[in-house]
């Protein structure tokens, strides 16, 4: 199947995607004059999928927490050679991340891409788990536990997670535990990897200066020989009620300045939230907090808050939340003029001025993003897995409608269904 | 090739414009530099913040910031930075290109005439900043003080260098302290801004796809308002070796310690040499292949991250790491150790053109990203001339074994600062 390529005339862009005959997703995004390229090989697992069964099968498996980011720092190591040490040899730059529901291995280079390129396809598709080099990682990852334990910033908002979500896996801690990742052994890794690390549910994106028609060469012989079935493996999640399992949460790190998080719950019909909705969304965030805001001038006038306040919208495979965060003396009376707020443009209704520039800042900030490699080959991944598409964002923002707005925003940020997650000072 | 225009706009007073197509954004920075001085710190610490929040023009921070927001969504941004002993102040200013705008909206020029606003004409009650907006900035000023003892790698990083450079400029925190925030007076701080546009070193660099002559006019115009006097210099102390170590260390309720430790290197910007010691430290700390990220977290799982970093300017290196305490000593005799092992050779020519590689690939990458070809050239502001990155890959690949060698040999250990937990 040729590659089909995507235009837009408003950025004067375009990129290629193909759905490989393996299962590979592909998406090749050439851009001109850039120095640099920037590869994206990603699969549709993450901490979330932690329950399973495979199709035809009545028995369900549990995978134990942390399981995605245990298996993302073991692909690395080869059976020969570690990847760094081959990414070494072409002088590109090699990162991972897991995330709630995607792990994806990715590279940065301004040369030697085609054979960066090669290494990536690799070893990611060539794992190799040991009982010795399990027991390494569970000391260098039990290392990074406690350093995120430590980060007042991922707590407050982990913590939020936990007091929001009571069966939905987005509670589970990324990393795990240092209990839960000391029952990895190779047998459970190697049979994760092969319910998972599928073609048909993976994605390779790619940004920068290169050749297409190269890079598709390249995927070709990297994974034509592999026979992919299909996706076998069925993600189990428990039915998340509406409510909240606490309305607030805290702890005591070491800080000297409280740190807040606040969110708001909301049930979705569907896996995934649609592109529309995410977008009014977003205008709605923009309407009510930006810093042209009542809001934030009241906030501000007050003393309780400071530059870093901003909110966004974190959503995934069956769960989405709007979430206030920020830097605060008095955490509990910002949460209470938030949630003031938001009845007000409820009862008001967001005016139509306000809705014109919202408008404005996010179609902005998507054109900006637009300059960085690495941004475009994250937007092309989640797209592959949400099943949205790039440049069909401009279209909607030709097709907001005010009374849309409106009506999205009955559908969110209902104070029945939200949580307060502070992170105190110790007394 | 990557080369800005330069212009004088009057004595100690640039403006570099980087003509760059390829961008969807244009970005204008106005730059500061002051000398780190405990009497002046926070005075000056405050200023960008006071000043990007309104004007005379736009005399509220709602309508200055609805104004922006009309303008797409318009940014302008502040930061204070440190390079070496030397303050930064930075306001900065990005917006989509004219071309993007759907009512045909000349964006830039719009937005660097709010840029002079903001810096030429803020908004003054009575010849000073106004109490109330004042106050505000006052309290949060405080609160950026605050908050970098929150995140534990900075503030471990920013303690080994307050405690090594005592005696030195750098050893004072960019924002100062609390205690001279708490003493800072609207007519103190409209003082010192007068006094920076009248003689502190400033450099305005413009980079993307916008014309750069009404940029450079703009503030040519603005500056004829000015009375320029004797510019201030910005110099940097180089302490070349360190005789006596320092050790310090602090408890505190964490899950993990830190271990931060400072070496004089013997090598600082303006000398020739300064492209060895980057290959150094590169080949040291700076890699998933380097000695300490194979060794310390690979080889000994000691920790999750083990790096090392050079700050040119002060010919400083710091080598960072998160580690459990029993293994605090483990790690900082394997840091030394392999130290050692790059003092002595113990690396081959293919691991060294590996470095320069991953290096020269790093640099080039610079030339793909807005901010980081900002921050390229404004760091490099106080040199006599700014290198281009084109120009620092050829001194990379120049550099031979035997130079990395002499330069690891000039490394001495300096400070020793660890952040212990109180219940391991």
């Amino acid at each position: 199947m040729k590659p089909i390529e995507r235009k837009s005339e408003r950025l004067g862009e375009r990129y290629f995607y193909q759905k490989h005959p393996s299962g590979l997703n592909i998406y090749v995004y050439p851009k001109q004059n850039y120095n640099s390229a920037y590869a994206l090989f990603g699969t549709k697992f993450g901490s979330i999928n932690n329950t399973f069964k495979i199709k035809g099968q009545d028995k369900t498996t549990k995978i134990p927490d942390g399981m995605a980011h245990f298996l993302e720092h073991k692909l690395f190591e080869g059976k020969d050679e570690d990847a760094f040490k081959k990414f070494a040899r072409t002088g590109a730059s090699a990162n991972a991340f897991t995330s709630f529901d995607k792990t994806a291995y990715l590279f940065s280079c301004s040369d030697n891409f085609n054979e960066s390129l090669k290494i990536l396809l690799d070893f990611v598709q060539n794992p190799c788990f040991t009982d010795e080099n399990v027991k390494k990682e569970q000391g260098i990852i039990g290392q990074e536990i406690k350093m995120y334990e430590d980060s007042p910033e991922w707590r407050v908002f982990f913590n939020l997670v936990k007091a929001m979500y009571q069966k939905h896996s987005v509670n589970v801690d990324i990393a795990g535990t240092v209990e839960s990742i000391a029952q990895i052994t190779p047998e459970i890794l190697y049979d994760c990897y092969n319910n998972y690390y599928n073609l048909n549910n993976m994605c390779l994106s790619v940004v920068g200066d290169v050749d297409a028609e190269r890079v598709f060469a390249i995927v070709e012989s990297a994974v034509s020989s592999k026979k992919c079935n299909p996706i076998e493996v069925e993600n189990i999640f428990e039915s998340e009620p509406k409510e909240v399992s606490e309305a607030k949460t805290t702890q005591n790190l070491a800080v000297t300045l409280p740190l807040f998080n606040l969110g708001f719950k909301e049930t979705i019909a569907k896996e995934r939230v649609n592109a529309e909705d995410e977008i009014y969304t977003e205008i709605i965030l923009s309407a009510i907090s930006s810093k042209s805001s009542p809001l934030y001038k009241d906030l501000l006038d007050r003393g309780i808050i400071n530059s870093s306040f901003g909110c966004q919208y974190f959503h995934g495979p069956w769960f989405a939340s709007v979430i206030f965060s920020g830097e605060s003396k008095q955490p509990d009376l910002v949460a209470e003029i938030i949630k003031k707020e938001i009845l007000k443009a409820r009862t008001n209704g967001i005016d139509n001025q306000t809705f014109e520039r919202a408008k404005k800042m996010l179609y902005a900030s998507y054109i900006s993003m637009f300059n960085n490699n690495s941004t475009i080959a994250k937007f092309l991944l989640e797209d592959c897995f949400r099943e949205t598409e790039l440049f069909n964002y401009i279209e909607i923002f030709s097709n907001l409608s005010l009374d849309k707005v409106n009506k999205r925003l009955s559908e969110i940020m209902n104070e029945s269904y939200s949580s307060l997650s502070v992170i105190n000072p110790h007394e | 090739m990557t080369t800005p225009k330069t212009a004088k706009i009057c004595e100690g007073v640039n403006f570099n414009f980087i003509s760059d197509e390829k961008f969807k954004t244009t970005r204008v920075s106005f730059n500061i530099f002051l000398p780190l001085n405990i009497q002046t710190v926070s005075k000056y610490a405050i200023l960008p913040a006071i000043l990007v929040r309104s004007c005379k023009k736009y005399p509220s921070f709602t309508e200055l910031n609805r104004q922006l927001e009309e303008l797409y969504g318009a940014a302008i941004y502040q930061s204070v930075s440190k390079l070496g002993d030397v303050q930064v102040l930075s306001i900065s200013a990005v917006g989509i290109n004219d071309k993007f705008s759907l009512d045909n909206k000349p964006i830039m020029s719009e937005i660097t005439e709010l840029l002079c606003d903001v810096i030429f004409n803020p908004l003054l009650e009575n010849n000073v900043f106004k109490l109330e907006d004042f106050n505000q900035e006052k309290r949060q000023l405080i609160e950026t003080i605050e908050a970098e003892f929150n995140d534990k790698k900075t503030y471990a990083h920013n303690r080994c260098e307050e405690i090594m450079c005592k005696n030195e400029k750098a050893g004072i925190n960019k924002f100062g302290t609390i205690e001279l925030a708490n003493e800072l007076t609207p007519k103190d701080v409209t003082a010192a801004w007068r006094e920076i546009l009248e003689s502190a070193r400033i450099e305005i660099t413009m980079i993307g796809n916008s014309s750069h002559d009404l940029v450079y006019e703009k503030f040519q115009k603005n500056f004829l308002n000015i009375q320029r006097k004797n510019v201030v210099k910005c110099e940097n102390e180089i302490i070349r070796k360190c005789e006596k170590i320092h050790e310090f260390s602090e408890t505190m309720d964490v899950q993990q310690c830190k271990l931060v430790m400072g070496f004089r290197t013997g090598l600082a910007l303006p000398e020739k040499e300064v492209p060895h010691m980057i290959l150094m430290c590169a080949l040291y700390g700076g890699t998933p292949s380097s000695k300490l990220f194979l060794n310390v977290r690979e080889k000994l799982s000691l920790c999750y991250y083990c790096f090392s970093s050079y700050t040119q300017i002060k010919g400083i290196m710091y080598v960072e790491c998160g580690v459990e305490q029993k293994n605090i000593k483990k790690a900082q005799d394997e840091i030394l150790k392999q130290l050692k092992e790059v003092k002595i050779g113990n690396f081959t020519e293919i691991e060294l053109s590996e470095i320069k590689m991953a290096a020269i690939q790093s640099i080039t990458k610079i030339k793909d990203n807005l901010t980081a070809l900002d921050v390229w050239y404004t760091g490099q502001a106080l040199c006599d001339r700014a290198k281009s990155p084109e120009e620092a890959i050829k001194e990379i690949e120049s550099v031979t074994k035997e130079q990395v060698i002499e330069a690891a040999n000039l490394v001495t250990l300096d400070t020793i600062y660890v952040l212990k937990g109180s219940e391991n």
